[in-house]
Parts: C-alpha cells; sequence; structure tokens
C-alpha cells in the first residue's frame, strides 16, 4: 500500500466533525423512545454510561492503530491471516454498505411519514445515492468537507429545543434510579445504533495529519455527543410523559412540531429538510470507508466498487417496505456494530497489547 | 470515421517555409497595406529599401525622427543606422521570423540590398488607446477611479506607479498562434508563493489556442474545473484592486487587448467582496459584506421556497399569512412552479435586453418591463402580488454581488432550485443545495480550495472573508496563499495601545 499523499489528508481537528456527524446521523429523531422503553425515564444515565464506554473504545481504537502503524485492515490480515483477515475484512465491507443502506432507507421513512407519503423509495434513494457517487469521487477531503458543513449548517436547529421549555416538567424524571441496573444497561445497548460511526475512525485515520493531535479531537466529539443526547433526551423526557413517549417513534420531530415563528408553523418540515444535510455526510463516509477496504482487499479500483456498492445500497433500499422491515434492518446494523464496537475491537486491543508485552520482553 | 478525419487534417496544406526576406516581402506584398519604397541618402549616395505594414506605423515617428536621419545623415553601413537614427530600438537582423515578428508589430525594415536578409528594424510603432476613464462594472463611490485599458503597456504602467518596488516581477507570454497575444504574469517575487506562479505559467504556456480576444478566453481555458458554472478567477479592471492582491502574495494576469486583469487563486467568499469594503470603516464594510451574503441567500432560494411551500407544504404558513396569499393567488390558473417560472423569465429577459441595447434605450426598457409587464401580469391575473415582490426583490438581490461574472452563475442557478422544489418541496431545494455544496467543495482555484477559509477551517483567514477586520487585525496575509513571507507589517505596532494622555 503506498503511503497516502500530504495532498489527500485532513487536519486533525476535522476529525471532531467527522466523528459527531457520523454519530448524530438518523438516530438522534427518535433515540429518545427506543432507550425510555426498558430504562423509563432513567436512561439518560444509560446515555451517559454509553459515552464513556465509546470513550474507552475510542481510546482502545487509537491504542490499535498506533500500534499497528495506522492501517487497520492490513493488521486484520496480518492478525488473523490473509483468509480470515481478509473474511473479517469483508464483513465490514457489508457493515458499512448496511450502514448506509439503515441510513438512507430510515431517512426516507422518515419523509414518507411526514411529508411525501406518496414518494417513490426508490428515485429518492437513487437521487441521494448519485449525490454521494458525485461527492465520494472528489475524495477524501471532500467528504469530509460535507462532513463539516453537516455540523456547521444544521447547527441551529439545536436551538429549537427551547421552545418546548416552556412545556416542560423536569420533575419527572424524579425519582432518579427507578430502574434496576439490568435496566439501564439494556437501555445502553439500545443506544447503539445512535452512537454508532465512530468506528469509521479506523478506516480513515491513515488520512490524518499528525494522527497523535486528533486523539483529543475524537474524545471532545464523543463528549459533546454525549452531552447534546443527553441534553435532547431529558428534554424529550420533561416534555412527553413516559407513556406518551412511546406513541412518537420520532420524538425530536414531534418535539419541532411545538416551534411557532411568525411566519413558519409545523418547523419539523424545515427540521426534516435540513436532515438531508446531516445524512448526507454519513452515507457519503460509510460507503467512502467500504469502497476504500474493498481497494485494500482486492483489486477493484475504488471508484468501480463506489459505484457498485451505491447501486446495491440503492436497489436494497428500494426492497425494504415496511415500518417492520426498516426496524429490522436497523436492528440486524445496530447488533452488528455492537459486536463490532464492543466485542471486536477490545478483542484486537488485547491481542496487540499482549503482542506487545510479549515481544518487550523477549 | 474518425480516420476520415483525420486524413483530412493531414492533407490541410501546409503552407511552404519562408526562408529569406525576399520571400517574406513578396508574401506581405500580397496584401495594399503594405509598402515599399526605394529611398537615396544624399551623403553616401547609398540606395535603400524601406518596407513596413501601413496602418502599424507611426508617420508622425517616420517624418521626423526617421527619413530626415536615413536620407540626410552620413550612413554607409546597417551599423551607422543605430548611430545616427535617434529611436530607442533598432535591430540589425538577418534572420527571418524576427523580422516577421516585428514587422508585424509596426517596426519599418531597412535593406541596402533589396535581396539580402540583413536589415535593421526601426521601431516606429503606433498605438491607438483611449484614454484612461472611469471603472464602470466596478464602480466605487470613494476611492481611485482609474480602470485597465487594451493595451498590456499601459496596464503594467498603472500598476507600476502603484508598486515602486524591485520585487515586482512580470513574466510574458505569448499565447495564440493567429493573435500571438501578450500575456503577462505579474507577481512579487519573495511574497508570492512560487509554486501559485508555476502553476499559472504552466497552465497558460500549454495553452494551445488560435484567437485569444480577451482575458475571460484565459479564464476559461486554464481553470481548474471548466464545466463549473462558478468562475475560478476573479476578474477586475481596476489597478489599485490588483495591486492590493500583488501585496497579499497572489498572481495577476494581464492579457494585451483586455482591459479585465484575472487574479488567482481566489476563494468564493472573495467574489462577494468589493474593493470598496476596503475603504470604508470596518463595520461598514463588514456590515455590507454580510448583507451581500443574505442578499445571494436570499435571490437563489426565495423563489424555490415559494414554490415549494404552496405547492407541497401550505401547512408551513401560519394562519395570517395564508389569507393574505390566498387572496393574491385566488384568481391565478397556473401552479405556482409555472408562475414563478414566468415570472422569473420575465426578469431574465428584461435583464438580457437591457444588457444588449444601448443605455439609453436600456432604460426604457427597465420601465417599460418594471412598471408595465409587472402591473399588467397581476391585473391580468397571471401572477400573483407577492411573488412579482419576491421575484423583483430576488432580481434587486442578485445584483449586489460585485463581481458580474459571479451574478450570472447566480442568475443561473436559481433555475435548478426551482425545479427540484417542484419536484420534492423543501426537501428538493435542500437537495439542490448539497449538491451545489459537494460541487463547490470539489472546486479549486489554481489548486488552491474553493471555499476556503470556511473549508478548509482556516480561523486566521476569516479576518477578511465573511466580515473584514480593522486593518490592524490584518497583520498576516492568506494562508491559502502559502505566503513566502506571512507578516505584511508589525502586528505588535498597530496594536499598540496608549496610555491615558501618553
Amino acid at each position: 500500500m503506498q503511503a497516502i499523499s500530504e495532498r489527500f489528508k485532513i487536519s486533525p481537528f476535522l476529525v471532531f466533525f467527522i466523528i459527531t456527524d457520523m454519530q448524530i446521523g438518523i438516530g438522534v429523531l427518535g433515540y429518545q423512545r427506543i432507550i425510555a422503553k426498558s430504562a423509563g425515564y432513567d436512561a439518560w444515565i444509560s446515555i451517559i454510561i454509553a459515552g464513556i464506554v465509546g470513550h474507552i473504545i475510542i481510546w482502545m481504537m487509537y491504542y490499535i492503530l498506533q500500534k499497528t502503524g495506522g492501517n487497520f485492515v492490513e493488521s486484520n490480515q496480518r492478525i488473523f491471516g490473509k483468509f480470515i483477515g481478509n473474511a473479517l475484512n469483508f464483513i465490514l465491507v457489508l457493515y458499512y454498505t448496511a450502514l448506509t443502506i439503515s441510513v438512507l432507507r430510515t431517512y426516507i421513512e422518515v419523509i414518507q411519514v411526514w411529508m411525501f407519503p406518496e414518494l417513490e423509495t426508490w428515485a429518492f434513494a437513487a437521487a441521494l445515492m448519485l449525490l454521494t457517487i458525485y461527492i465520494v469521487l472528489g475524495g477524501f477531503r471532500v467528504v469530509v468537507g460535507v462532513c463539516f458543513f453537516g455540523i456547521i449548517l444544521p447547527a441551529y436547529l439545536i436551538f429549537m429545543f427551547a421552545y418546548t421549555f416552556e412545556y416542560a416538567n423536569f420533575r419527572m424524571l424524579l425519582p432518579i434510579f427507578e430502574h434496576a441496573v439490568l435496566d439501564i444497561l439494556k437501555a445502553t445497548k439500545d443506544m447503539t445504533l445512535t452512537i454508532l460511526g465512530f468506528e469509521t475512525l479506523l478506516i480513515y485515520y491513515p488520512f490524518i495529519k499528525n494522527p497523535e493531535q486528533s486523539k483529543k479531537w475524537a474524545h471532545l466529539a464523543m463528549l459533546s455527543t454525549t452531552l447534546l443526547y443527553a441534553v435532547i433526551a431529558v428534554i424529550t423526557f420533561a416534555y412527553f410523559s413516559e407513556k406518551q413517549l412511546q406513541k412518537h417513534i420520532w420524538p425530536t420531530l414531534s418535539i419541532w412540531k411545538t416551534v411557532e415563528m411568525p411566519f413558519i408553523e409545523r418547523f419539523e418540515y424545515i427540521g426534516i429538510a435540513n436532515w438531508t444535510i446531516v445524512i448526507l455526510p454519513d452515507m457519503c463516509l460509510a460507503i467512502w470507508c467500504a469502497s476504500r477496504i474493498m481497494k485494500q482487499i482486492t483489486n477493484i479500483r475504488q471508484k468501480h466498487s463506489l459505484v457498485i456498492l451505491a447501486t446495491l445500497c440503492t436497489i436494497a433500499a428500494s426492497f425494504i417496505k415496511t415500518r417492520e422491515d426498516v426496524n429490522v434492518l436497523n436492528d440486524i446494523v445496530a447488533n452488528i456494530g455492537f459486536y463490532f464496537l464492543y466485542a471486536f475491537v477490545p478483542l484486537m486491543f488485547t491481542i496487540i497489547y499482549v503482542m506487545h508485552k510479549v515481544r518487550k520482553k523477549a | 470515421m474518425f480516420k476520415w478525419f483525420r486524413k483530412k487534417q493531414n492533407k490541410q496544406k501546409q503552407a511552404s517555409p519562408i526562408n529569406t526576406t525576399w520571400e517574406l516581402l513578396n508574401v506581405l506584398a500580397q496584401s495594399m497595406d503594405f509598402e515599399k519604397q526605394t529611398f537615396t541618402n544624399a551623403n553616401s549616395q547609398q540606395h535603400f529599401w524601406m518596407s513596413y505594414i501601413v496602418p502599424l506605423v507611426d508617420f508622425e515617428v517616420v517624418q521626423k525622427n526617421i527619413l530626415p536621419f536615413l536620407l540626410h545623415s552620413p550612413i554607409e553601413t546597417l551599423d551607422d543606422i543605430k548611430q545616427m537614427i535617434p529611436v530607442e530600438d533598432i535591430i540589425i537582423t538577418s534572420n527571418v521570423t524576427t523580422v516577421e515578428e516585428k514587422m508585424h508589430e509596426g517596426y519599418l525594415f531597412v535593406q541596402f540590398n533589396e535581396f539580402a536578409n540583413k536589415g535593421a528594424l526601426i521601431k516606429a510603432q503606433r498605438n491607438v488607446i483611449r484614454n484612461v476613464s472611469i471603472p464602470e462594472v466596478e464602480f466605487s463611490v470613494v476611492g481611485p477611479k482609474e480602470t485597465f485599458l487594451e493595451s498590456l503597456e499601459v496596464n503594467l504602467h498603472l500598476l507600476r506607479k502603484r508598486i515602486p518596488c524591485n520585487h515586482l516581477t512580470v513574466k510574458i507570454l505569448k499565447i495564440g498562434k493567429l493573435s500571438k497575444t501578450k500575456i503577462a504574469i505579474i507577481y512579487l517575487k519573495g511574497i508570492a508563493d512560487e509554486e501559485n506562479v508555476n502553476t499559472v505559467t504552466q497552465r497558460i504556456s500549454e495553452i494551445d489556442f488560435d484567437q485569444i480576444t480577451d482575458s475571460s478566453y484565459i479564464v476559461q481555458l486554464i481553470s481548474d474545473n471548466q464545466n463549473s458554472p462558478f468562475p475560478q478567477l476573479l476578474d477586475t479592471e481596476r489597478p489599485d484592486r490588483v495591486a492590493a492582491i500583488l501585496a497579499e502574495g497572489k498572481v495577476a494576469i494581464i492579457v494585451d487587448g483586455s482591459p479585465h486583469a484575472l487574479i488567482g487563486p481566489t476563494t468564493l467568499v472573495e467574489f462577494f467582496s468589493s474593493f470598496e469594503d476596503y475603504f470604508l470603516n470596518w463595520y461598514i464594510a463588514s456590515f455590507f459584506r454580510l448583507i451581500r451574503l443574505f442578499s445571494v441567500a436570499f435571490s437563489v432560494l426565495i423563489t424555490p421556497i415559494y414554490v415549494a411551500t404552496l405547492s407541497y407544504h401550505y401547512e408551513l404558513i401560519p394562519k395570517d399569512l395564508l389569507g393574505t396569499l390566498i387572496t393574491s393567488r385566488r384568481e391565478i390558473p397556473f401552479p405556482p412552479i409555472l408562475e414563478a417560472l414566468f415570472l422569473e423569465l420575465t426578469i431574465e429577459l428584461l435583464r438580457e435586453a437591457g444588457a444588449r441595447l444601448p443605455t439609453k434605450v436600456g432604460q426604457t426598457i427597465g420601465i417599460v418591463g418594471g412598471i408595465v409587464i409587472g402591473t399588467a401580469s397581476v391585473e391580468a391575473g397571471l401572477t400573483s402580488n407577492v411573488l412579482l415582490i419576491l421575484v423583483a426583490l430576488a432580481a434587486l438581490a442578485s445584483f449586489t454581488t460585485p463581481v458580474y461574472k459571479m451574478g450570472n452563475t447566480i442568475r443561473l442557478m436559481r433555475f435548478p432550485f426551482l425545479l427540484f422544489a417542484e419536484l420534492w418541496g423543501l426537501l428538493g431545494v435542500v437537495f439542490c443545495f448539497c449538491i451545489f455544496m459537494g460541487h463547490l467543495l470539489q472546486l479549486t482555484s489554481l489548486g488552491r480550495p474553493f471555499l476556503e477559509p470556511i473549508y478548509p477551517l482556516r480561523l486566521t483567514d476569516l479576518k477578511d472573508a465573511l466580515i473584514r477586520l480593522p486593518f490592524s487585525n490584518q497583520s498576516t496575509r492568506p494562508q491559502q496563499l502559502h505566503p513566502n513571507q506571512l507578516f505584511r507589517f508589525s502586528r505588535k505596532k498597530a496594536k499598540q495601545k496608549k496610555d491615558i494622555d501618553e
């Protein structure tokens, strides 16, 4: 593998934008209901636990990457052998593709439910994938640029939560620790899909200038998304009653409905439309990662695998028809993500840690 | 089929090369504005032949400074000409190409022997240039009021006068098989990044084109992405602006015969900064820049949003406002998209007609269009009042872009937005925005990112981007240019704070 030219590398601080954007993605529209299912209104504790675990995983990932020279795909091959390593890498390709499909299809579902019930899935999926291809063809720097704007431009949406304060009742959160520890941990697991996304770091790590310096930005990103999730969750819990919350698939959108301005009602329309800017970088980066791994494990040019994967995503997204199917897909992605983050990464970490200890002794 | 084309190209008759000046003069003589005269020197009885292309020669110079000396001074050899004639540029040569080139620039060719190659080229150029005038495209109320002209020499003179500095370096290339246009690449050595200069030089020297008429040809030929609607080099007619950007470390290109200089590498935000911003207090300048930014967004987005909301999301509109909209649209037979397209196209027609017509008639067109068509179309029930107001405001807003070429791009940009708005409502507007965002992210100007300093984010360069901070904060040159000297002046001195009564 030839070294990546300085021209294609990004500044370390941009890692902050990549990670926050990948994490926020589509999950933030509806995670409140899912975590409240098992942990009730103690679920904000689960968010913080998930955040802490996330920090540990990021720390592990940096350890792995630094010890193996930054190339995760190659180190897989080295540690597990060419065959199993490549199989694992291929699963990663599938995972990132599935992530793209999941984001794409969930977003289209939101649109179909809230804005255009008649919207043809394949048409919008194809349009979004074409745009994704166009952006990814520009290279990693452009993808990161989209991530950057994906945070900067829709940032104003945060202020819209302030409109709920009028109706919020923060006493609903009390008493704290109503639920068993196991329930809270289960909610932590349910957070996976929402918190997912920072594992892309493993793939784009070689594209960071002075990767050492990016560490603090990665942690900062994790910290700010955790805080953001916690704050939004607390606001949601204060706004909805527990039973009512279970009736809203996308509580964030329901909250936006309360926004009223002299010239705009039904603010969620603007929110949903704006969300394109948030999910676009997710798809770009995920599919960039998938095609990048393909390039490393096979001889296919990244351009070609990109087009193939994008077509695959479009077709797959158009075949998923019902709410249940979307849920199943999201569960699958969340499960793979869960085991990848909380089982595979620690496993790799242990192997490499032990290897280094042994090598030092010898 | 391609083979067939290629064959035809090969068959194209190659003009037989000219080897002697005799042949050259014969070829030139085929045109009737060529003159070849014989004279005899009164002193040495030496015959000589003087040939020139009539329209290119200044006869005042010939009669005052050349002919009297040629006829009456003691000239015996060609080298004597150099001694005797009071003209600064005399070349003794037998090189046919030089002779050909110089004669086309307005030199006289003097031979002592009609058949010999050797002769003297005497400069007697005639230059017809208009006077330095007031900027029309980039007019400013305060500040200098001179513009570039169609002559490279004058333009360089205007620049040199503003930067009396021996680092100011000019590279001149000749491009164009037919036009042989002189193209000057200007930069400050030691300040501008050599890489930028090399990129420009290389791209210009690689141009293969027959006729370079204007600097806008060069923009299109050397742009990083030639299929982009966005101009990737800034053009200006103001020598003061060029002098200012040279001091920043940018590279300027001036094309002979074009009153517009090109500036690169440039960024998107630079297209929204008028040079007048630097003549005003920084609060006011920043305010105007923000106004311009807002007006561009407004101008591009307002009609698409109108179409999107009225076609799909009328829930968005509060009750009171909805009443107004309904009243104004009650009798309109068309869907919002047709209504919007109709008005937008009308505005485009007015603009185009105004631009093509002579100024005096143009004004009438504006009045006719603005008042008559606008009012009439509302009264006839073709368009709604509200949309008419929005479209007129959008048109007004689009005129605030200080760079004409960017204004054109913005004119064009609203149409894809309109179509997407009709297709997917607000979602389509955002989608189209994402397309432009992806496109702008990929654009580069001379290899430097076009969206800088926003992406890649360079906080220090933001001092002169969306807002303009005071001059005391402008002590560094833009990082985007990788200047060799980062500091323009001492920051400490500019920032020095004085105590009371000091």
